[in-house]
C-alpha cells in the first residue's frame, strides 16, 4: 500500500466515522417502535382488596413452585414484598393518608423497556402485543436487566447451579395467543385489573376519573411514566386525616396528589423519558468505536512502522556506501605503499588499517548501543 | 242533652273551619305556619336568577324556594354560606352575569361549583351543590350509597330545587329577576310554596323481596343468601328523618337505584346478570363482570359506611364454601 492509497482509505474511513457520529447524535431523540394496538392492563387500586387471588392464579398458570405460606394468608401483604424468580406478582398493602390500600406489582411491560436496553445479549424484546418477553437461550446471567429495571421486577434463579435464568411476568403471552386473559386478570374477583388495548384503557381510566369525582387522583400512572407502560395504575384520592388545617390545605392540593402515588410506592421521579434514553447515546457509539478505531490506530501503526523501515534501509545503504568508500581508500593507500615500499610493508599497512577500522566500528557500536 | 253535645261539637267544627278558610286571606298566615328563625332572617325565601340585563319577557331559570330555617339549623356558622361574613342575599354580589362585587363569580357558579379553591386568607365559600355533596360523602348514613354512585345531573335533579315557578305570577317572576320584588311578597310566595310541598313517597322495604339467593355464579362457594329486606330497611331507617335525604330522594324507586343502577327507575329492576356477563364483555371492557359487579357494589357500600365486618377477604361469611 502506498501513501496515496492509504490516505484515500483513511479519508473514506473518516466519512464513515462522521456518519457514525451522526447516528449517535440521533440517538438523543430515539423512539422505540410504538405498537398502537398493543395490550395493557389497568390496575384500579381503589378496588383491590388484597385477596392475593392474582398471585395464586399467576402461580398456577405459570407452574411456579408453591410458596411456603399459602395464598389464603393475607397478612403477608403487610410486608413490602418484591417480585422474584418464583413470584412474578405480589400484592402489598400501603397506607395512604391513614387508609389501607393494596397495590399489585408485576412487570409493567414498558413501551421502551429498560431491561431490553441494558441487555447486550438481546434477551428482552418488546412484542407488538404489548408484552416484554424474555428469551433465556442467550442469557449470560449478568443481571444488568435487574439493575436497569426502574421497578425492580426481574428476579434471578439464584438457587440454580446450572444455567440460572432471569424470570419475570410474561403478560401470560402464551395465554394471550390462545385468546385467554392473563391469569391474574381472570382471577381478580373485583375487576381491579382491566385488560384491553392500551389506547382503550386510557379512555377507560379517564372515564372512571370523570364519573367518580373525588374518588381518584387525576393521574394515570404509566401513561407517560418511564416512557409509558402497558400496565397502568389508578390511585385513590384520600384527603389527609387532619382536615382541620383548612388554611394550610391550599398548597397541599397539588402536592397531595403526588403524595398519594408516593404513598402507594409509585414514585413519579422516573420522568417521562424511557430509561434507555439515558444510555442510548453512549451505547450507540460502541459499534462506531469497534468498527473505526482498529482501522485508525492500525493505520497509524502501519505508517510509523513503514517510515521506520525506510529509514533503516536508507541508513544501511549509507553505511554500505561509507564502507565501500573506506575499502576503496584503504585499497588505494595499500597499492601506493606496495609501489613505493614493497609488498611486505603493504601487508603490514593493510592489517593495521583493517584492525584500526574494526576497533573504531566496535567503539561506535558500543557508543550507539544496539543498532538494528 | 246528647243532642246538645253534638250541636256544640258541630258549632265548634264550623267555627274552626271558618277560621281556617279566612286565615290565608289575612296575609299573616305565612308567619304562623312556617316557624321563624333564631337569626331573624326570613324562614323561607324565593331565590330569583337576579340579572342586571333588561329582560322584558322574564325568561330565566326557574327560581328556587330556599328554606333558610332548615339550613340554618343544619350548619354551625352563618359564614359557611355567607362567606364574606356579611349576611346579605347571594344575589347582591352574584348575578346571572356576575359583577365586580362578586369577583365575577356568576350566580350559577356560586350555587353549583364543586371545584372550589381552598382560600388561605379568608373563609372558603361553599356552594349549595358542594356542601350537599360533602354531606353525602362524609355522613356515614349517606356515604354507603354515595360512595358507589354519583347522582345523574339530569332534569329531575335540577327540578329538586328549581321548582318555584308554579307558585307565583309572571309579574312577580319578572320583578324578582329585576330585584324589585318586595321582601314581604317574596316571603309570602316562599311560605306558600313550602306549605304546598308534599313529602316524596318512597317504596318501602316491603315492596322488595325478603331474601334473594344470589346463585348465578356458585361454583367454588354455595349461593349467597342476601337479606334484601334487612339491608333496605336498615338503610332507610337511618335516613328516615333526614331532611336532605327526603328532599333529594325524589322518586319512589330512587333508593333502589344505588344497586339496581343504570336502568330506568322501577320497582322491578332487571337482574344484574342481564348486563354483567360472567366473562368480561369484550365490547365493554369498563363494565365489570358479574362476580366483580356484585363484589364492587357490596364492598363499595360497606366500605363507604365503614362496616367493619365482614372483612373484604372473608369470603365464606357471605357465601359458604362448597362442601
Amino acid at each position: 500500500m502506498n501513501r496515496r492509497k492509504f490516505l484515500t482509505f483513511m479519508g473514506s474511513a473518516g466519512v464513515i466515522s462522521a456518519l457514525g457520529t451522526a447516528k449517535v447524535a440521533k440517538a438523543g431523540v430515539h423512539t422505540f417502535p410504538y405498537y398502537p394496538d398493543s395490550y395493557g392492563v389497568l390496575h384500579d387500586t381503589t378496588r383491590c382488596i388484597g385477596c392475593r387471588r392474582c398471585e395464586e392464579a399467576c402461580n398456577i398458570v405459570n407452574k411456579l413452585p408453591k410458596p411456603k405460606k399459602p395464598f389464603t394468608d393475607t397478612t403477608v401483604t403487610g410486608t413490602k414484598r418484591r417480585t422474584s424468580a418464583y413470584a412474578w406478582t405480589v400484592v402489598n398493602k400501603y397506607n395512604v393518608n391513614g387508609k389501607d390500600f393494596f397495590r399489585k406489582l408485576q412487570c409493567f411491560h414498558c413501551n421502551d423497556p429498560a431491561c431490553a436496553s441494558a441487555c447486550f445479549a438481546k434477551c428482552f424484546q418488546k412484542q407488538p402485543d404489548g408484552s416484554v418477553t424474555y428469551d433465556g437461550s442467550q442469557c449470560v446471567g449478568c443481571r444488568y436487566c435487574m439493575i436497569a429495571c426502574p421497578f425492580y421486577v426481574p428476579g434471578f434463579q439464584y438457587d440454580e447451579a446450572f444455567d440460572p435464568l432471569v424470570q419475570k411476568c410474561t403478560f401470560c403471552e402464551p395465554r394471550l395467543k390462545e385468546g385467554k386473559l392473563p391469569g391474574c386478570v381472570e382471577a381478580c374477583p373485583m375487576d381491579a385489573l382491566t385488560f384491553g388495548r392500551r389506547s382503550d384503557l386510557l379512555n377507560v381510566a379517564r372515564a372512571r376519573i370523570a364519573e367518580n369525582p373525588g374518588k381518584y387522583v387525576n393521574y394515570i400512572y404509566g401513561e407517560h411514566d418511564a416512557g409509558g407502560t402497558a400496565w397502568m395504575v389508578l390511585a385513590p384520592a384520600v384527603s389527609p386525616a387532619s382536615q382541620e388545617q383548612d388554611s394550610k390545605a391550599s398548597e397541599e392540593k397539588t402536592a397531595n396528589h403526588e403524595d398519594e402515588f408516593k404513598q402507594l410506592g409509585l414514585d413519579r421521579h422516573l420522568g417521562t423519558q424511557p430509561m434507555g434514553e439515558l444510555t442510548y447515546g453512549a451505547l450507540g457509539a460502541v459499534p462506531m468505536i469497534v468498527a473505526f478505531w482498529p482501522v485508525l490506530f492500525g493505520g497509524a501503526y502501519a505508517i510509523s512502522k513503514r517510515r521506520e523501515a525506510r529509514y533503516k534501509a536508507e541508513k544501511e545503504a549509507h553505511i554500505e556506501a561509507t564502507k565501500n568508500d573506506l575499502a576503496a581508500a584503504v585499497d588505494a593507500a595499500v597499492r601506493k605503499i606496495e609501489e613505493t615500499q614493497g609488498p611486505g610493508a603493504a601487508d603490514t599497512a593493510r592489517r593495521a588499517m583493517a584492525e584500526a577500522l574494526k576497533s573504531r566500528e566496535a567503539a561506535s557500536a558500543a557508543e550507539n548501543g544496539e543498532d538494528k | 242533652m246528647r243532642n246538645g253535645t253534638v250541636l256544640l261539637l258541630l258549632a265548634a267544627l264550623v267555627l274552626a273551619g271558618a277560621a281556617c278558610l279566612t286565615a290565608p286571606g289575612t296575609g299573616s298566615a305565612s308567619a304562623a305556619t312556617v316557624a321563624s328563625t333564631d337569626s331573624g332572617a326570613p324562614s323561607a325565601i324565593v331565590m330569583f336568577p337576579v340579572s342586571a340585563k333588561p329582560n322584558p319577557k322574564g325568561s330565566a331559570m326557574t327560581p328556587t324556594v330556599f328554606n333558610h330555617l332548615n339550613h340554618e339549623k343544619a350548619i354551625e356558622k352563618c359564614e359557611t354560606c355567607h362567606h364574606t361574613g356579611d349576611p346579605v342575599a347571594c344575589g347582591t354580589c352574584h348575578t346571572v352575569e356576575g359583577k365586580a362585587e362578586g369577583k365575577f363569580v356568576t350566580l350559577e357558579r356560586a350555587m353549583h361549583a364543586t371545584d372550589i379553591h381552598k382560600r388561605t386568607d379568608q373563609n372558603t365559600p361553599s356552594s349549595c351543590v358542594s356542601c350537599h355533596a360533602k354531606q353525602t360523602r362524609e355522613r356515614q348514613e349517606c356515604a354507603g350509597c354515595h360512595a358507589i354512585l354519583t347522582p345523574r345531573h339530569d332534569a329531575a335533579w335540577c327540578a329538586t330545587c328549581h321548582n318555584a315557578k308554579g307558585s307565583m305570577t309572571h309579574q312577580q317572576l319578572r320583578a324578582g329577576i329585576e330585584g324589585t320584588l318586595p321582601l314581604e311578597e317574596n316571603e309570602a310566595i316562599a311560605a306558600k310554596a313550602e306549605q304546598a310541598q308534599k313529602p316524596n313517597r318512597l317504596l318501602t322495604p316491603m315492596h322488595g323481596p325478603y331474601k334473594v339467593s344470589i346463585d348465578a355464579l356458585s361454583e367454588k362457594y354455595l349461593p349467597s343468601n342476601f337479606t334484601h329486606r334487612r339491608h333496605v330497611s336498615s338503610l332507610m331507617e337511618r335516613i328516615r328523618n333526614d331532611k336532605l335525604a327526603r328532599a333529594f330522594h325524589n322518586s319512589p324507586a330512587v333508593l333502589c337505584s344505588t344497586c339496581h343502577h343504570r336502568s330506568p327507575l322501577s320497582a322491578k329492576p332487571p337482574k344484574c346478570g342481564s348486563c354483567h356477563t360472567k366473562e368480561i364483555d369484550r365490547m365493554h371492557p369498563n363494565r365489570p363482570n358479574l362476580k366483580a359487579a356484585y363484589h364492587l357494589q357490596c364492598m363499595g357500600c360497606h366500605k363507604g359506611m365503614n362496616v367493619s365486618r365482614p372483612k373484604d377477604t372473608d369470603c365464606t361469611t357471605c357465601h359458604k364454601a362448597r362442601p
